[in-house]
């Protein structure tokens, strides 16, 4: 089990570290990245694996987890929050759900005329949109509220602490 | 404190550069203004600002608003930098902590504005590994990773191509998902979970700076600037789903 969740948080690590390479980070942010990317999706694991929460509720945890470290990544890095969050909640984003709701679309018109297999096809596309649209509504929402309970603290991360007069 | 008019002018001209560029390159709105306001007061001058999505409207006076400016200044459209966004946040702060002249200010903006990028092939590579991982995430083989791991860096390396030409941002998002997902489709031919490896395959598309900067803007009473990014990572979500759906009608008959 240990070794999953290991498993899981490094493989978030790399994909977290591609996806924020995309949006040109500073190049201390990598690593406070992957450790963010890293606790995430290993906390989702666990919470979905040992206490059977669903998708959206595990990514919403996960990601009240992200904020909060990178509350204390960003005073370390001199990183804005928002730098280190975005890219380590990508790896969480649920690709599966989201290709399935295209792939259910496309069958769907396919088979338009079948009265059953549409039926089915609609209810696939529907719930696989629902779950993609509230996992990445509330991995949005739970990193993003620390801004809002600490706005003065999440807002000077930049401000170098030799600077301080 | 007062100013001549010159010395509020090149200030003006200084705050617009600084913003535009803050926001074009993919900062919240209510950071833009925290940052250039500090800016602004550590000179001894107050600045209002009105963002939208394409052009800003600035106005600089000086305490007493003997002199007042009013410019409006578009946005230009700069690729995603959180370096500009740390290190341009980072002078502002200094621009208090140490109380920087103009001259000083407009250097050091230009230092940060000429660092140089990563390299392009190294990001290339490092997406292309995020995508594996990814595909693995989702239980996918080894044989899907490897898939992936080519189709994304196809993908990825051709939307910087065609970035780098000035086409539209939507058709470089279709096409760059219609031709990873084709790539991953190639999965289907060897024993590998083909499935995963096609979804994987264009999850680097996805706007997520946009997203979440829409979101935080719309929370934090930006509704306007919030609401149009977040359009905007909509119709790219959507171009990139169309990308896919191009694949997926090809392969559909053989796809489980």
């Amino acid at each position: 089990m240990v070794v999953n969740i290991l498993v899981d948080g490094l493989l978030a690590a790399v994909a977290g570290i591609g996806f924020g390479a995309i949006s040109h980070p500073p190049r201390r942010a990598f690593l406070y990245i992957a450790i963010l990317a890293a606790i995430g999706h290993g906390l989702r694991f666990y919470l979905m694996e040992t206490m059977h929460l669903d998708i959206a509720t595990a990514s919403f945890f996960a990601s009240l987890a992200i904020g909060a470290f990178s509350m204390w990544f960003g005073r370390l890095s001199f990183c804005p929050i928002t730098v280190l969050y975005i890219p380590a909640l990508l790896p969480m984003v649920p690709g599966m759900y989201a290709y399935k709701s295209v792939l259910a679309l496309i069958k769907f018109m396919h088979h338009q005329k079948e009265a059953v297999a549409a039926a089915n096809y609609m209810q696939e596309m529907f719930s696989n949109v629902v779950v993609t649209v509230s996992t990445v509504f509330l991995l949005a929402l739970g990193a993003t509220l620390f801004i809002f309970f600490f706005p003065k603290r999440a807002y000077s991360m930049t401000r170098r602490a030799v600077d301080r007069p | 404190m007062t100013k001549t008019e010159t010395e509020i002018n090149e200030f003006t001209r200084f705050i617009a550069e600084y913003a535009t560029c803050l926001l074009g390159s993919g900062v919240h709105t209510s950071r833009v203004l925290r940052n250039s306001s500090r800016i602004a007061s550590s000179m001894g001058l107050t600045i209002s600002m009105t963002t939208f999505q394409k052009s800003i409207i600035l106005t600089v006076s000086d305490e007493a608003e003997t002199h007042l400016l009013t410019r409006v200044i578009e946005i230009p459209g700069l690729p995603i930098s959180f370096e500009f966004n740390s290190e341009l946040s980072s002078l502002s702060w200094e621009a208090v902590d140490k109380h920087l002249s103009l001259e000083e200010l407009r250097q050091r903006f230009d230092t940060i504005k000429a660092k140089p990028k990563m390299k392009s092939w190294l990001v290339v590579l490092l997406v292309g590994l995020a995508n594996a991982s990814f595909c693995r995430l989702f239980g996918g083989d080894f044989g899907a990773m490897l898939v992936v791991f080519i189709s994304t860096m196809i993908g990825f390396f051709l939307r910087l191509q065609l970035q780098h030409r000035g086409i539209n941002h939507f058709i470089v998002f279709t096409v760059s998902a219609f031709v990873a997902s084709l790539c991953a489709s190639s999965a289907l031919l060897f024993d590998a979970t083909a499935e995963t490896a096609i979804a994987t395959s264009v999850l680097y598309l996805i706007p997520g700076v946009p997203l979440i900067n829409g979101v935080i803007d719309i929370l934090e009473g930006h509704t306007l600037t919030g609401g149009s990014r977040l359009i905007q990572a909509f119709l790219l979500i959507s171009c990139s789903a169309i990308g896919l759906s191009c694949s997926l009608f090809i392969f559909q008959n053989i796809l489980p």
